[in-house]
């Protein structure tokens, strides 16, 4: 009894009510987040085979495996952050040109926002599966124009750099318009008065693109650039479908290696190690442009 | 407000009255009903339809759980470990023999699999520690060498893989054909380029060569045979084919089967290497521009190999453990009647290509089916086969050690294979320990 009245006084009616509210998703949380990435965790210390799990506490040779394996260190890591800058900057420069365009409004403007927004719709696998055809050697209609116009069609898929320029041609498709919806409405939420005062001084475009519409701007670019790139940091399924991570493992990501250990291997535990690496590394990196939005803000 | 109240306690009340009677129900029916695991696959659907026939006929309710073939071995491996009651009869094959053998049910009670094939159903294969056998087979697959018969008679046909390159090169020169040569190459479809021009030319993944028994590949260190001449002869013959002699395009090291398929039924290639039963896809006039003008032979060989060379595995049937003793002794009356249901496995033929799992039916169909006969001579009786995979629980592993290897040879300069081939070797070998 005494304990029930100290947790009375200590929340109110409105926070137990709040409490009441948010406590069937956070069971679902605890259920389906929390619990599975506690059994990973614990598995990543184990002899832990899929098919056979013996569950035999192995201490941290997994993460020793992971973290002094070759081909995570020269090429998985290498490839994940190349893919991680270059998707997001790419999709971000296409995404603001395209805002800038958008938001000066002319006839049609609609139909044409609509449309571009319709990579949003498709699944990456259809997507992935579809870019996957057309740059087919044989088949595909890139090689075709190509060749039409007097050029070799090249085996897109069967090299690195062209198989991995193909996922990030992808990737950037697919995510160009969400960059370009959240920065069209940050344009549109820009004070009008600084715009009319650089008209009247008849200030250039890029002056006052340069000057006033980036600066204004950037804390919406800082917050779509940090959430972006830690949601490419564990893109799995565009790759997966394009390349399964060849040619001979050289267009692999961190997402790919986990999996192939995991579920290809079936080996939970180092595919959970690998995981938990790889979850590590985020998080720094998340820190580290948290911090860096921080300054931005304050600036 | 009291209403209210009483109205939403009635609701729950008939609510879980319904759940519970729901419940029961579903498990008094359990008795009657076998729930099926599987892919859906040509096969595997004529196999299914079998089941059906068999459950109209003795009460039972046939009921089917399709799961995609890029997660099965481990949505069906995760089932399996957590005992779970989610399948009576699941979809079984000879690559994860040995990853499920311990959490399958012996079915050395099943009278009927006296009539399967023996090779197919090798205690190396499907065998638990115990020695018991833990699969009823389904359908025969396996890989076999097409040709045109519009480009190539049968007396020009290529013996060995010289030949494949010279005849290639002669339909190329002479307008006949864009490509001589369209495979699968990449990881998971290593049969249909690597694996048979490797075992054509007495070569293998894991030193001794052909060897299947794991404890003297154990005893020799999983030693892997890339660093062995033979392979390099076959990475040098298809950097070759893609390369030099152009005779495969360069886009095949990142093919699958269903790249290469499209390729030979486009018209673009004179010979490939492919599932037996694609015969009636690529003799469908609606799907293949080649209909009716394809023909099966054995494959070139190797300078190493003077005698032909197949392989001839089988899809299966398996029941897990952990299904209660009733319904594994209803899945087995199921399965063992189904090898003796004649016209269900003739149709299964039918609809497949795939010799039905019944052996004494092959020499039935052949008497009046040419396809039959062509399977036989050149894969079914060849003397010395070859087993397609290897049987330890770190195959996969292995499988794509392998393949990133060899595609890196490939694709790499032509000077450097021998460097890929043993950068490869250690990896394999340690993956498979």
């Amino acid at each position: 009894m005494k304990v029930l009245g100290q947790s009375r006084r200590r929340f109110g009616e409105q926070e137990r009510f709040m409490l009441l509210l948010i406590t069937p998703a956070a069971l679902l949380m605890a259920l389906f987040q929390v619990l599975p990435i506690a059994i990973g965790a614990n598995a990543s210390f184990r002899d832990w085979a899929l098919n056979n799990p013996k569950k035999t506490w192995v201490g941290l040779s997994h993460y020793i495996d992971v973290i002094t394996d070759p081909a995570f260190l020269q090429v998985v890591l290498p490839n994940t952050f190349l893919f991680m800058a270059v998707s997001v900057a790419g999709a971000l420069a296409i995404g603001l040109c395209l805002a800038l365009v958008l938001n000066r409004g002319f006839r049609g403007q609609k139909l044409v926002q609509t449309m571009l927004l319709l990579p949003l719709m498709v699944a990456p696998v259809i997507a992935a599966i579809m870019m996957r055809w057309m740059f087919n050697d044989q088949f595909g209609i890139v090689n075709v124009v190509l060749e039409a116009i007097g050029i070799e069609g090249q085996p897109w898929m069967a090299q690195r750099w062209s198989a991995f320029g193909v996922i990030l041609l992808t990737d950037i498709w697919l995510w160009t318009p969400w960059f370009m919806l959240l920065l069209l409405a940050g344009l549109q939420s820009l004070p009008k008065e600084p715009f009319e005062a650089a008209a009247i001084d008849g200030t250039t475009s890029w002056r006052v693109f340069r000057y006033l519409t980036l600066p204004m701007l950037r804390p919406v670019i800082v917050v779509c650039v940090v959430i972006r790139s830690i949601d490419a940091f564990r893109t799995f399924d565009i790759v997966w479908t394009l390349t399964g991570g060849g040619p001979a493992r050289s267009t692999e990501l961190f997402s790919l290696y986990a999996y192939v250990h995991a579920f290809l291997n079936l080996d939970f535990g180092k595919g959970s190690a690998a995981a938990i690496v790889g979850a590590v590394i985020i998080l720094v990196v998340g820190l580290l442009l948290y911090r860096l939005m921080d300054r931005v803000m304050k600036v | 407000m009291k209403w209210f109240k009483t109205s939403i306690i009635k609701t729950w009340v008939v609510a879980c009255a319904a759940g519970i009677s729901l419940t029961a129900g579903a498990a008094m029916a359990q008795d009657k009903e076998l729930r099926i695991g599987y892919q859906p696959n040509p096969i595997q659907d004529a196999s299914i339809a079998m089941m059906e026939k068999w459950g109209a006929k003795n009460g039972v309710k046939i009921t089917k759980i399709p799961n995609s073939y890029g997660v099965y071995v481990e949505k069906m491996t995760a089932s399996l470990t957590s005992n779970s009651d989610q399948y009576d009869v699941i979809w079984h094959n000879d690559d994860w023999g040995q990853l499920w053998a311990h959490l399958l049910e012996p079915t050395d009670d099943i009278e009927s699999l006296k009539y399967a094939d023996k090779w197919g159903m090798a205690g190396i294969i499907f065998n638990n520690a115990q020695g018991q056998n833990t699969v009823v087979p389904m359908g025969q697959t396996f890989g076999v060498f097409y040709y045109r018969t519009d480009l190539v008679s049968e007396s020009e046909l290529p013996r060995t893989l010289d030949d494949l390159v010279k005849i290639s090169k002669k339909l190329q020169a002479e307008g006949k054909v864009k490509f001589g040569y369209v495979g699968g190459m990449a990881m998971n479809h290593t049969w249909f380029t690597w694996f048979w021009s490797m075992w054509s030319n007495n070569c293998d993944v894991l030193l001794p060569v052909f060897e299947r028994a794991n404890a003297k590949l154990a005893a020799n260190n999983w030693k892997s045979a890339l660093e062995e001449p033979c392979m390099r002869q076959a990475a040098e013959f298809w950097w070759d084919a893609i390369n030099t002699h152009k005779i495969s395009p360069r886009g095949m090291p990142a093919y699958d089967r269903n790249e290469a398929n499209a390729v030979f039924m486009a018209g673009d290639a004179a010979f490939t290497v492919g599932d037996s039963v694609y015969w009636a896809t690529f003799n469908d006039p609606a799907k293949s521009k080649v209909a009716g003008k394809v023909n099966i032979t054995f494959f070139p060989l190797g300078p190493n190999r003077n005698e032909p060379m197949a392989w001839n595995d089988i899809w299966g049937w398996a029941i897990p453990k952990s299904v209660p003793a009733e319904r594994k002794a209803l899945a087995k009356r199921m399965l063992s009647d189904m090898m003796l249901d004649e016209e269900g496995q003739r149709e299964l033929w039918k609809r497949t290509g795939a010799p039905p799992p019944n052996k004494e039916l092959w020499d039935k169909i052949a008497k009046d089916d040419v396809f039959m006969q062509q399977l036989k001579k050149f894969n079914l009786d060849v003397t010395n086969k070859v087993r397609s995979a290897y049987y330890f629980e770190k195959w996969p592993g292995v499988h794509k050690a392998f393949s990133d290897a060899v595609i890196k040879a490939v694709t790499g300069s032509r000077e450097d294979i021998p460097k890929a081939l043993a950068a490869g070797a250690s990896l394999v070998t340690n993956a498979a320990k």
